[in-house]
């Protein structure tokens, strides 16, 4: 042979193959709007919004309806990007709404023993929500239990020992102290904002301040930084991440650790809008938790994340909610339809897989 | 009497042919040898015959009449038992158990102990096997399970037997053992298909034989007494001139080891490796199935410990703790022979596959905020761009899914990432496992093109001719041990002879 080496390689990679196929689906670039997930859900929440106006046009009230949903939707999107940030690299966290509620017990000390400000007790309870979710991941990193089950171990941990604290420190089991702009934070609305005779909406609660910021965060880490490329690496492929060099057992660590400080801060935003700090924050975060990122596209297997979509799915489950208790409808037949929908959005996850993988075999 | 036929068999992968109009015929009261490289097809063949994997073209025919098997267990009730190259006893059950796994014998609904213990003392004794049938299986030795895996390929009343290399892991005294009981089942008039690399094996035990190169069968039911073992190996490997000839490289023998380990044992068994690769030069490791040589590769990057002896880079006694120092600190790179699970992530986007290596490198800091830095998308693709053109890597968009890659297409973007963090000593585990020839050829030239460009490589690959096209030197393992090293004077005749010696040198002393 004397040709050089470089002409015969790139004559040898000319490889005899059908062309490939344009990619379809999640994160081929070319999926046609129509088909996109999160626009099939945007049209979803507004058209049910106003299906329930043109039904019972008190679903419009600003200050009885849409106030309240949005701090609603406001909570438990943090709650499910809490969620999300564990299932990016196919991990649960079961604990997570038990992990709201130990954060918010050490921010009630704060404020009751140590009389902090509000926003030092939120930062005390952020650390702690963060510390407790990155002791979940370094025992999941260390000895290999699955997630699911070290979660669901310290959940039953924090179930028996949270109220305990409670019992010790508390009269009421409640923390009775309320440091000064608690309430204002509750009750002010977009309203109270004004750039010269221009006001906001009251209509938007100032609560939801908390769920922009943690979405921002959030979505910049995951689009933007090598941290959530890693994340969503290791979740894709543990194995083919340790071999690509990624630190696989410390992007445990930092995604349970994101899912604990996420999870206070919701139970923080709870806290607020409850008004009290007590044991049983927290308690109803499990179910929803999954129900955003799952309906938002959020991949339970991990390796991809959409923080649009959680907050969507979010919204889509609270319209329902708030939609259907304005009809008359009772708690029991409430939840029997929100069961419906988490099948449904389990089941096109599942068949979402199926139908990628095929195209993949397809492709010859 | 022909007992069973696959008959023009077709099999269609993505981006490879697997199998091509592949005809094999089992007679009754004999032992047919089915031979072919690796990626040759005989591992896809045994799965079809088994009801695994659905043919894309013609036909099964047991005892003359067409069969069509759904499953792994429709394959069995009728009468086909086989053991696959890969260990299949569920850890946590008795012996007895996974012997009679796919017809638990129970009374009243419930599990009879008594007759699992009795009717699989049956099975090892028509083995003569004495293993108490109550022995949880992870207690075995690997012959052993190896042994149990045949007693429970009996148990179904298979007529045909499919044994998928069943010699790769055990010693020649078990294997022994396991020609005797070959012959048993022959001389009941059970057919027997032997898979197997071990040509002496092939020619001690077979009577015919079914030869793939490729995906097609090249000879069809010949029979190995009128067969010389050159002529069986010329026929697995094609015409040697038929291979890529690539030119000479010229490596300073006096240039310095990028790598160089001495007297290495690690945590998973090697004992006193030597072994030095210089810059500009292609190291070949050699060796069969478990002679220990990916778990070597591991060892360097600190996924095993390494228990003794010296691992130099660059002349510099080093530890390696984990992939990402090897690659940040050392320069050093595995390309995985586990495409699909460690080298490429299926689910991402081609970009990010190739820019997992780099995303250091290509970070920028965000306007002047300490800390905050973000990996900028146009980066990204613009990195990517450079080794799909490099490596004529075809892809539709950076965007789209590896998952939805040709295997050749996969292993270039498995290789570009390490490409891409521009490491000097590169780790190759069986590059081309799985892809059709051309490909290969392709593939090949890179490997040799890299080499030239002063990288130094490590070349691990069961493929004998692919090592002989592109390893300066070749050192064989066996038994987590260096046997020794040939230098390549690029002749297929001489090269696999003292190749093969190397390997078997100690079964023949103990002989």
């Amino acid at each position: 042979m004397s040709a050089p080496v470089s002409e015969t390689a790139t004559a040898a990679l000319q490889e005899p193959e059908t062309p490939v196929e344009p990619p379809r689906g999640r994160g081929g670039g070319r999926t046609p709007w129509w088909a996109n997930q999160r626009i099939g859900l945007l049209i979803l929440v507004v058209a049910l919004s106003a299906l329930f106006g043109i039904l019972r046009p008190a679903f419009f009230n600003q200050q009885l309806v849409v106030f309240p949903l949005l701090r609603d939707i406001a909570m438990f999107t943090v709650v499910g990007l809490a969620q999300m940030s564990v299932l990016s690299i196919g991990h649960m966290n079961l604990a997570v709404g038990r992990m709201a509620a130990f954060s918010m017990m050490i921010t009630g000390i704060s404020y009751d023993l140590w009389h902090f400000s509000l926003y030092a007790g939120l930062l005390v309870g952020l650390v702690a929500g963060t510390a407790i979710g990155a002791l979940a991941g370094w025992v999941i990193a260390r000895t290999g239990v699955n997630s699911f089950v070290v979660t669901l171990a310290l959940d039953f941990l924090l179930l028996g020992l949270i109220p305990l604290v409670y019992t010790v420190l508390t009269d009421n089991a409640a923390f009775v102290t309320k440091p000064p702009g608690m309430r204002e934070l509750r009750n002010y609305s977009l309203a109270d904002v004004c750039i010269g005779n221009v006001c906001g909406s009251p209509a938007v609660p100032q609560l939801a301040m908390f769920a922009v910021i943690a979405m921002v965060v959030v979505g910049w880490i995951y689009s933007r930084s090598k941290l959530g490329r890693e994340l969503l690496m290791t979740g894709t492929s543990v194995k083919a991440a340790e071999l690509s060099g990624i630190p696989t057992a410390r992007r445990v660590i930092t995604a349970h650790a994101m899912s604990g400080c996420l999870a206070a801060l919701a139970g923080f935003m709870l806290a607020v809008s409850t008004g009290s700090i007590k044991a049983t924050i927290g308690e109803e975060f499990m179910l929803p938790s999954f129900l955003g990122p799952i309906l938002g596209g959020t991949l339970l297997a991990g390796g991809f994340v959409s923080v649009w979509g959680t907050l969507l799915g979010t919204a889509l489950t609270s319209v329902i909610r708030k939609g259907l208790d304005l009809l008359g409808v009772g708690l029991e037949s409430l939840n029997i339809y929100l069961g419906l929908i988490l099948l449904v959005a389990l089941s096109t996850d599942r068949f979402r897989t199926v139908l990628s993988d095929r195209q993949g075999v397809r492709e010859r | 009497m022909t007992l069973f036929e696959a008959e023009q068999i077709d099999k269609l992968f993505p981006g490879v042919r697997a199998l091509d109009g592949v005809t094999l015929r089992l007679e009754a009261g004999s032992v047919h040898a089915l031979l072919g490289e690796n990626g040759a097809g005989k591992s896809t063949l045994i799965k079809v015959i088994t009801g695994l994997y659905k043919p894309d073209g013609g036909r099964l025919l047991l005892d003359g009449q067409e069969v069509q098997f759904g499953s792994p267990h429709e394959s069995a009730s009728a009468g086909i038992g086989v053991v696959h190259q890969e260990r299949n006893l569920i850890p946590g059950f008795t012996v007895g158990e996974n012997i009679l796994l796919q017809k638990l014998p129970t009374s009243r609904g419930l599990v009879d102990r008594g007759r699992i213990r009795s009717e699989a003392a049956r099975w090892l004794g028509e083995l003569d096997l004495d293993i108490d049938p109550d022995k949880p299986v992870t207690e075995l030795s690997v012959a052993q399970a190896q042994l149990v895996e045949i007693a429970k390929a009996l148990s179904v009343e298979s007529r045909v037997l499919l044994l998928d290399e069943p010699t790769a892991s055990i010693t020649p005294n078990e294997a022994e053992r396991l020609f005797r009981v070959v012959d048993k089942l022959k001389n009941d008039g059970r057919s027997v298909l032997f898979v197997s690399h071990k040509l002496e094996e092939v020619f001690q035990i077979c009577d015919t034989v079914t030869v793939l190169r490729d995906g097609a069968s090249v000879l069809e039911s010949g029979a190995l007494s009128d067969l010389t073992r050159d002529q069986v190996v010329d026929l697995m490997v094609g015409r040697v001139h038929e291979a890529l000839t690539l030119p000479r490289r010229t490596v300073a023998a006096d240039a310095e080891p990028l790598l160089e380990l001495t007297g290495v044992g690690t945590a998973t068994g090697h004992t006193d490796v030597d072994l030095k690769v210089r810059p500009g030069e292609i190291v070949g490791l050699y060796g069969l199935v478990g002679a220990g040589r990916s778990e070597l590769a591991k060892a360097l990057l600190g996924l095993d410990r390494i228990t003794a002896g010296e691992v130099r880079v660059r002349g510099q006694v080093v530890r390696i703790k984990n992939v990402r120092d090897a690659l940040k600190t050392y320069k050093i790179g595995y390309v995985t022979e586990n495409r699909k699970e460690e080298g490429v992530f299926l689910e991402q986007s081609v970009a990010r596959n190739i820019a997992v290596t780099v995303w250091d490198r290509l970070r920028k800091a965000l306007g002047h905020v300490p800390f905050l830095r973000y990996v900028p998308k146009k980066a990204e693709t613009a990195i990517v761009a450079d080794y799909v053109e490099q490596l004529g890597i075809r892809i539709a968009s950076p965007e789209q899914l590896a998952g939805t890659l040709s295997g050749g297409n996969q292993q270039k973007v498995s290789l570009a990432k390490w490409l891409a963090a521009k490491t000097e000593i590169l780790i190759i585990d069986e590059p081309t496992v799985g892809i059709d020839v051309r490909t290969k050829d392709a593939f090949h030239t890179l490997i040799w093109d890299l080499a030239a460009n002063g990288l130094a490589i490590l070349l691990i690959t069961s493929d004998l001719p692919e090592m002989i096209t592109l390893a300066d030197r070749v050192v064989v393992m066996r038994d987590h041990r260096v046997r020794g090293e040939v230098a390549n004077d690029h002749d297929y005749d001489t090269m696999s002879q003292q190749v093969i010696r190397l390997i078997h040198a100690e079964r023949t002393t103990a002989a």
